[in-house]
């Protein structure tokens, strides 16, 4: 371990292989590493196997495109710009993408396991659901739980009773420890202390529980400047692998303290995913359409990018047009 | 003193009103996005300015300048007490047993509270599906007091759900599966459950079978046609009347204080 190595955006991406599982960084349309999915789509991965704590932009952006062949969450859509996920679920419904619901609380304890090294993590939430249901263990249906992949769990999840203080009944979650972590982090030091601004989501937790981990930051910063407040940090540099420099890499969705979710673009990329062929042709146009990021961000253009831009001390836009009035 | 109801309002904004009557001052309340964010707000500028707001990405009450328009937005967190993430609201402030009043949306319902919001058809072959599960069951296994807020549509209001997302009052055992009541499946884990449903057509509460009953009406429907809205057989013996309707300062607080960029509301 030691200092996380500098890398583009597409050496970054180059390191993923077909088949490969994958976690993000962020929550529904905020903090989301955007412009590291375009770039899988560019560079074509397939069979991916995602474990989100929810799902959002990002997931359809990879769905549309077929990189996905296994996910694991508890929710897609767009919030309030895009009331669903509709690449995930033409691929729920067309058997091309095996979905594996969990709730979103059952996502964290996953989580929580794989960070901490444990092999599962209690918990009595979301208890008597469907979720639940035997008959709908699809990985099971599947055939994956035969113990071939050491990275999907033998059982959905288990119940056990409380043999300590006798309270009864309870889920056991198992941990999830992913591949790759790709998170798109508000700042990176220069030694890969990464922080998050406004709140930290399940970020620190997704980081800890994979394998290796690919910081995509909107700037980089001395590690002595954070170090001055350790208390607002969420990882340390030897947890970081790699690191990629890469402003805007967040858009449509919001980096809190440097620019709001981009909503209209968000609302046009729902309409467009409704379908294979308007997919495909939004993703002509905005993926395959530009050569990388920084032509992507070109063709957003400065009056887009100043209107989002978030106001320093409130850490959101103010311009934007949010609603009707 | 009389109560100046308006006269001038719209369904959505009855919705609203309804939902945050259902607050008390000093509740911990968790929130998802859209009404249950008028509901709560509504509540804390008018009736209830001790109740607490948490929203499931990581905020514990916070004081918002403008209205989020999702609760991982940086508005959730401005002034906020705590603003970390995710283990926090779930574990720290959910499981662990703040949380007195959960207000969660659903696509379909059935007449012991079961919500879906995953699929329709058959889950292994659904027809469609919709966003998943999300906190839904979370907040709703967990919450003293849950408050679906919901569109009132016939097919929406089932005997039993094509999949129950967020358990009712009576829900599956596993692994047998058996329907039985909720305490039984949670245990000394129990906490509360569904108490209320609000739609554009009416409130609706649980007996103690964990049975849904009409409640009130709104001002301008008929409780027969609630029930021709349900393809369950609704108990509309129970109805106490007419809801209470807006009053103008809390349509006024709706507009001005609470969404006045228009985002959820009209």
């Amino acid at each position: 371990m030691g200092k996380p190595q500098r890398l583009t955006l597409k050496e970054a991406v180059g390191l993923i292989n077909d088949g490969d599982f994958l976690t993000f960084s962020g929550f529904t349309i905020w903090r989301r590493p955007v412009a590291f999915c375009y770039e899988m789509v560019r560079q074509g991965k397939k069979d991916l196997h995602l474990f989100e704590v929810n799902g959002g932009t990002h997931t359809e952006i990879l769905a549309g495109a077929g990189c996905v062949k296994l996910w694991e969450s508890c929710w897609v859509g767009h919030e309030l710009y895009g009331k669903l996920g509709e690449a995930v679920a033409r691929g729920q419904v067309e058997g091309t993408i095996i979905v594996e619901d969990y709730s979103h609380a059952q996502c964290v304890a996953r989580i929580l396991a794989g960070a901490y090294g444990l092999p599962f993590m209690p918990t009595a939430l979301s208890m008597g659901t469907d979720i639940l249901n035997p008959k709908f263990d699809n990985f099971k249906k599947a055939g994956l739980r035969d113990g071939s992949d050491p990275k999907i769990p033998l059982k959905k999840y288990d119940i056990i009773h409380d043999s300590l203080y006798d309270k009864g009944e309870i889920l056991l979650m198992p941990a999830v420890n992913a591949d790759w972590a790709i998170i798109y982090a508000s700042q990176v030091g220069d030694e890969g202390t990464v922080r998050m601004f406004a709140h930290s989501y399940v970020d620190a937790e997704t980081i800890k529980a994979a394998d290796k981990v690919i910081v995509i930051a909107e700037e980089m910063v001395p590690d002595s400047y954070l170090r001055q407040e350790p208390d607002r940090n969420i990882a340390a540099g030897h947890a970081i692998d790699y690191v990629v420099v890469q402003p805007w890499a967040a858009h449509p969705t919001g980096s809190q303290y440097f620019y709001d979710v981009d909503a209209d673009f968000i609302r046009n990329f729902y309409q467009a995913s409704k379908s294979k062929e308007s997919y495909d042709k939004w993703a002509q146009e905005w993926i395959f359409g530009v050569a990388d990021h920084e032509e992507y961000v070109e063709k957003l253009g400065v009056n887009r990018l100043t209107k989002l831009k978030a106001n320093s001390v409130l850490g959101y836009s103010t311009s934007v047009k949010r609603g009707t009035r | 003193m009389a109560k100046n109801y308006a006269t001038d309002y719209k369904g959505v904004d009855l919705l609203a009103v309804a939902a945050a009557r259902e607050v008390n001052d000093g509740d911990v309340v968790f929130a998802g996005t859209g009404l249950p964010m008028l509901a709560i707000l509504l509540a804390q500028v008018n009736h209830a300015p001790n109740a607490v707001c948490i929203y499931e990405a990581g905020t514990v009450d916070g004081r918002a300048l403008d209205l989020p328009t999702s609760v991982g937005d940086s508005r959730c967190a401005w002034q906020a007490s705590i603003a970390a993430g995710l283990t926090e609201t779930f574990y720290g402030q959910l499981h662990c047993g703040y949380v007195d009043l959960g207000f969660l949306g659903g696509a379909e319902i059935d007449k012991y509270g079961n919500v879906n919001t995953t699929v329709v058809g058959d889950y292994s072959a659904p027809s469609k599906r919709f966003t998943g599960s999300g906190g839904n069951p979370d907040i709703n296994s967990y919450a003293k007091r849950t408050v679906f807020i919901m569109v009132q549509e016939k097919r929406r209001f089932k005997e039993h759900v094509d999949y129950i997302t967020s358990p009712g009052w009576r829900i599956p055992k596993w692994p047998s599966g058996e329907y039985v009541h909720r305490r039984e499946v949670y245990g000394k884990f129990y906490q509360g459950g569904p108490s209320a449903v609000i739609t554009n057509m009416g409130v609706f509460r649980f007996d103690d079978e964990g049975i849904m009953y009409l409640d009130t009406v709104h001002p301008g429907f008929t409780a027969e046609q609630v029930k021709d809205n349900c393809l369950f057989d609704l108990n509309i013996s129970r109805c106490k009347g007419e809801t209470e309707r807006p009053t103008v300062e809390e349509i006024d607080l709706l507009y001005k204080r609470v969404d006045p960029e228009g985002i959820f509301l009209p």
